[in-house]
């Protein structure tokens, strides 16, 4: 039987990376017979969304920022590859898709006919939510599927 | 560091679930779906590890009506009692060590302090699917929780309404 699908939603930041690795430490270990079949997404945000104004010299930068972001994007994967591998996670996806991370997300869960969907979180109070936006809520909210929203635990003294 | 991760471990880390219910359907179905989709599998892979916590909150009724208090309050008690043991025995048939609490208060405020009082791994909540705007009416206890919560949240969405 086919197993249930758990896409994991990455971006270069720590609190992804974090997440992943909870996803693992729960869910993927042993990784013999983990009862998912995992999938890593990273969304590549388009420049336009990153370049904020236009203008003559606009279409020089959004080279540049192109050029950057597909580093970053690369550089996620590649990262997110290595910590499969020293899993020994052998059947895992990994792949990038251009476009906003929230949409990104949210079709991956429905091409891959997910189950779970887990995505890290800032952890961002409510204004910063508000005027940033946040992935994890768009995600928890539009998903087609139960998302697991993963933080990490604050230090209290 | 408090949820550090093991490298390359062989076995599981040890999971404390909580599973926040009320008497709704969409709760049940959370607790339906998290067992059979996640912790049904740890705890075939690990007998030992995995321990649910089933809270359900009650509201405490309004102190004012003095002779309806008692007999409200024990019809409250006993709901709460059916509710939370059906839920244990969905748990028990999963073969998952689970045991109940009733947390008396707003749940949001409840759920939140039960995770840091039982140093929970992992909070489960249903969520009702509520549109936009009548999540900013009546509340949601499922967005609190999953941005107020100290430990990750899943959301479990009802299951898609057949037309």
């Amino acid at each position: 039987m086919e197993k249930p699908v758990m896409v994991v939603g990455l971006d270069e930041s720590e609190h992804s990376f974090y997440a992943l690795e909870w996803t693992f430490q729960h869910f993927f270990s042993p990784p013999e017979n983990s009862p998912f079949k995992l999938v890593i997404v990273n969304a590549k945000p388009s420049p336009s969304s990153v370049v904020g104004f236009a203008g003559p010299s606009a279409a020089e930068v959004v080279t540049y920022v192109d050029r950057d972001l597909k580093m970053i994007a690369a550089r996620v994967l590649e990262k997110a590859k290595e910590i499969c591998t020293s899993k020994s996670i052998k059947d895992a996806i990994c792949e990038s898709v251009d476009g906003d991370p929230r949409n990104v997300l949210c079709d991956a869960v429905d091409k891959y006919h997910a189950s779970v969907l887990v995505v890290g979180s800032h952890g961002y109070g409510a204004i910063k939510r508000a005027v940033l936006g946040s992935v994890s809520d768009y995600c928890a909210h539009h998903a087609h599927c139960s998302v697991m929203i993963v933080k990490r635990p604050k230090m209290k003294h | 560091m408090e949820g550090g991760v093991s490298s390359g471990g062989a076995t599981a880390a040890p999971l404390n679930v909580l599973v926040a219910i009320d008497d709704s359907d969409e709760s049940f179905h959370a607790l339906r779906w998290a067992l059979d989709n996640i912790l049904k599998q740890k705890s075939e892979t690990d007998q030992n590890s995995t321990v649910v916590t089933i809270a359900q909150v009650v509201e405490p009724l309004p102190r004012y009506a003095f002779p309806v208090v008692e007999t409200a309050s024990k019809v409250q008690e006993e709901n709460a009692a059916r509710v939370l043991s059906r839920a244990f025995e969905m748990c028990r048939d999963s073969s998952l060590k689970a045991k109940t609490i009733i947390l008396e208060g707003d749940p949001k405020d409840k759920i939140c302090r039960a995770v840091e009082e039982m140093n929970i791994n992992l909070l489960i909540v249903g969520s009702r699917g509520l549109g936009q705007i009548k999540r900013a009416f009546l509340g949601s206890v499922s967005d609190y929780c999953s941005h107020h919560a100290k430990c990750p949240v899943l959301v479990v969405k009802p299951p898609p309404k057949k037309t």
